[in-house]
């Protein structure tokens, strides 16, 4: 068979595509993280050191969660055990391939997905540039990844990369930092909704679509942040949940606000929450998670001693960090 | 939607060039027609309006000076001498007011949107002068993207058809693709129409050497952009916001950062420009020849932003110094000053024109008037002192021949261009002149400003690629060309590393603040 001269063209430029997609998945894999601490922003990576299908809650979201929701709190109290898989930026996009990759090792219970990803996008990107940047960051980690070419050495190329590490506060960073605002109403209403990008939506529904395929039951809610939330984003929240038949608890509106002081709870006022405000959104959504769903009380069970243990070590640290906040916030 | 961003490379540029290559040769330029308003109009929105416009004008004022000219040429040969002179005298008065109007229309535009702030902000700073305290509020207009491309383009136009030296469109949609042509409607270059009209309207055969060739071009863009520019960008943004921080060394950084970000930024977008276009088989100007090796400021704007320095050569300065009022002037010179000053001052006043069309056109404000008189000063100083300089030494010819002055005058241009990009860059003149004063601080404290010992170590191995590269450019060499004779695992080894340096050493993502398109703004 003789081919055209265009048909040989196309065909080397396939060649030519397959052979660099191999060599950017390649690449990729060397410059991963040598370990699972450095995969994520705050501690989300910890997740993958947990134990095999050892985890009933998955909080995921972005940094309002990950220094909003104390999932050791959970357990301390109530045997629950929890993981908060957040990070800075993190978009919708990015969690529902995180997701997927979670599903691999734990099959939660519950899905406590926070909102605000929904509405984050970088100042200088339109939708469609988030979107697909985040979406091709996770189909190729070498874009992920990339900088980790100034960490790498002759000595750590070639090593096998270590993902057992696991993080005591579960996800969770406490922030004993006090930058207070005054308790302004930031949910006025303005009467408007503020609809969630159409590609946003697809992929909540992505994720809710996957979660119900685990078996997994899934509740929206928003962590308290007088910036950047406001009662037209709840409103536009507040619609998908109803059309998609999924609970939503806005800790933000005066009905569920756990009692947050602005002046005392924010480490930077108002964006996000420092430990004080997070053990008040934990316990308000521990409740929650109580009254609402059959979790187990994991304390004192086989297989789940490490988790004894971190508990431990959390209440450790918990005095001390108490001291050190309240002392920031004046609080005597 | 920037040039180098994912939507871009990844979606429109594919598909825009399938619709091209697919569609029957006749109907191409619909495919790239549509493909630069869908761009436009995702840039600029409903400002495409003003694009729309501006097109329509340029239109029917080409087709109106066809016209003009087919009916001269058609009534003129039968008349005697007498009234064919008279005859071709008001042809060319009607052309030539003509052209005046459509390009006072287009240049009103452009100072409405462009520069009435600046215009307004300046008279207000003299009317405050005043006692009255007469004040005019200052208007907030949004200028669309590539309007003084544009503009400066459809102007091009208009004028090329009144000399004759180009034939007008006959139909709107073609002025319209000329003005709007993806490529250069953002940062240029600024193409004419005789010379890129003939492959957009009738566009040659999708080739697969013309494909690849451009495709190649776009990732030397894409290099320069993204691993230099914006790594670049981070020091530069921390040094010249924060000067006063930061050591005399830092500032010294700061300002050849800035000029190697300019210099990989703006000819890294003109390379993914004009490879763009050339696998569409649209043959774009060229912007750049290699200007850090000028041995002279001229040479130096006569190899950076080459389109911008023809056309201002071309349209306003070659016209100024023949037009009568400066005819005038220089016999007024002549009786006055003698016959060398009477010639030269009109050049000079053409020249002082040209430099602060150069400088406003960079932006509307007075550290960008500064910026044009620096250059034209510099200019101007090297002419006036080389009579003095060949008293005072008499074997300079014969120096200037040598290699080692040849290599003194691209240091000492490299020097004045840095300067000039320190100006060019600062936060104001007086920001300007106080980084000047701060190159006499100490030069102790840390350079790792924002980047860290790697970075710096990308920043000078990518430096020195970009200078080999020119330097073979400057040989004659073609890279693309010689890498195309290779063995083919030779060659994709080239371009695969090329594609993989700029996943791994671009300066995208959570640690690094990319820059917008600097040029854009212009």
């Amino acid at each position: 068979m003789t081919l055209k001269t265009w048909q040989k063209n196309g065909l080397r430029m396939v060649a030519f595509l397959l052979v660099l997609l191999m060599l950017v998945l390649a690449v990729g894999h060397y410059l991963m993280p040598q370990s699972n601490r450095y995969l994520e922003g705050y501690t989300a990576g910890g997740i993958l050191g947990e134990d095999f299908d050892t985890i009933d809650v998955l909080v995921l979201g972005d940094s309002n969660a990950a220094q909003g929701i104390a999932p050791m709190k959970w357990y301390d109290e109530h045997g629950i055990t929890g993981y908060t898989y957040a990070a800075g930026w993190m978009s919708m996009y990015n969690l529902y391939y995180r997701l997927k990759q979670i599903y691999e090792e734990q099959n939660p219970q519950v899905v406590v997905l926070c909102t605000a990803p929904a509405y984050t996008k970088k100042g200088s990107e339109t939708t469609m540039q988030s979107a697909l940047g985040d979406i091709a960051d996770e189909l190729l980690p070498l874009l992920r990844f990339h900088d980790n070419w100034k960490y790498l050495t002759p000595g750590n190329l070639l090593t096998e990369k270590d993902y057992s590490w696991r993080d005591v506060n579960k996800g969770y960073t406490p922030i004993t930092d006090v930058a207070g605002r005054p308790n302004t109403d930031y949910m006025y209403d303005t009467g408007v909704s503020e609809p969630i990008p159409l590609l946003v939506q697809f992929y909540m529904q992505r994720i809710l679509q996957l979660c119900a395929d685990h078996d997994s039951q899934v509740v929206l809610i928003t962590v308290p942040a007088a910036v950047g939330w406001n009662l037209a984003r709840h409103n536009g929240i507040a619609a998908f949940a109803e059309a998609n038949d999924v609970p939503y608890v806005d800790f933000n509106m005066a009905d569920q606000n756990p009692g947050i002081d602005w002046t005392t709870d924010t480490a930077d006022g108002g964006t996000h929450l420092n430990w004080l405000g997070a053990q008040k959104v934990t316990e308000a959504l521990g409740n929650y998670l109580l009254t609402h769903y059959d979790l187990e009380d994991h304390r004192g069970q086989d297989g789940y001693e490490s988790w004894d243990g971190d508990a431990q070590t959390y209440r450790d640290q918990r005095t001390d960090i108490q001291t050190r906040v309240t002392q920031n916030a004046g609080i005597v | 939607m920037a040039y180098n961003s994912f939507p871009y490379l990844c979606i429109f540029l594919p598909l825009c060039w399938l619709a091209w290559a697919l569609l029957p040769q006749r109907y191409r330029p619909v495919a790239l027609l549509g493909g630069s308003l869908v761009f436009y109009w995702l840039m600029a929105g409903t400002y495409t309006v003003w694009l729309l416009l501006a097109a329509a004008l340029t239109w029917a004022l080409g087709l109106w000076l066809g016209r003009l000219q087919d009916l001269q040429a058609a009534t003129t040969p039968a008349l005697d001498p007498g009234a064919r002179k008279a005859a071709k005298k008001s042809f060319t008065a009607l052309q030539k007011s003509l052209v005046a109007g459509g390009s006072v229309a287009l240049l009103g535009l452009l100072v409405w949107l462009k520069y009435l702030p600046f215009l307004v902000r300046t008279a207000n700073s003299l009317l405050a002068r005043l006692p009255m305290g007469w004040q005019i509020a200052t208007p907030t207009l949004v200028q669309p993207v590539g309007l003084s491309f544009f503009t400066l383009m459809a102007i091009s136009y208009l004028v090329d058809v009144r000399r004759g030296t180009t034939r007008p469109a006959v139909h709107y949609w073609q002025v319209l693709l000329y003005l709007s042509f993806w490529p250069h409607v953002v940062e240029g270059p600024f193409d004419r129409w005789g010379q890129i009209s003939p492959a957009l309207l009738d566009p040659p055969k999708p080739d697969y050497r013309a494909f690849t060739f451009g495709v190649q071009r776009i990732l030397w863009g894409m290099m320069k952009k993204l691993i230099l520019a914006d790594r670049a960008n981070m020091y530069v943004k921390a040094v010249f916001d924060d000067w006063t921080q930061y050591s005399g060394a830092a500032v010294v950084v700061g300002t050849l950062l800035y000029t190697l970000q300019l210099y990989a930024e703006f000819s890294g977008c003109m390379d993914m420009v004009v490879g763009a276009a050339e696998c569409f088989g649209v043959p774009l100007a060229e912007n750049f020849r290699q200007p850090f090796f000028s041995r002279s400021i001229g040479e130096f704007w006569r190899r950076w932003h080459i389109t911008l320095g023809a056309w201002l050569r071309e349209y306003l300065f070659q016209p100024v110094i023949v037009s009568k009022p400066m005819l005038r002037f220089g016999k007024w010179c002549n009786t006055r000053f003698g016959a060398a000053l009477g010639r030269s001052l009109p050049v000079w006043a053409g020249l002082l024109l040209t430099w602060l069309a150069i400088g406003l056109w960079h932006g509307a404000g007075w550290l960008y008037v500064v910026y044009g008189l620096y250059y034209f000063f510099l200019q101007w100083l090297g002419q006036a002192a080389e009579p003095t300089l060949l008293r005072l030494l008499p074997r300079l010819p014969q120096w200037r021949e040598h290699r080692i002055y040849r290599l003194w005058q691209v240091a000492r241009t490299f020097v004045l261009v840095n300067l000039g990009m320190l100006l060019f860059r600062a936060n104001g003149t007086r920001a300007a002149l106080d980084m000047l004063a701060s190159l006499r601080r100490p030069y102790t404290d840390s350079l790792l400003i924002k980047l860290d010992i790697r970075d710096l170590w990308v920043l000078a191995v990518g430096a020195l690629v970009l200078l080999a590269v020119d330097l073979l450019h400057e040989r004659g060499v073609s890279i693309r060309a010689t890498l195309a004779a290779r063995p083919l695992p030779l060659r994709w080894a080239v371009y695969c590393g090329g594609m993989l340096a700029v996943m791994i050493f671009g300066a995208y993502g959570d640690n690094y603040d990319p820059a917008a398109f600097i040029y854009a703004q212009f």
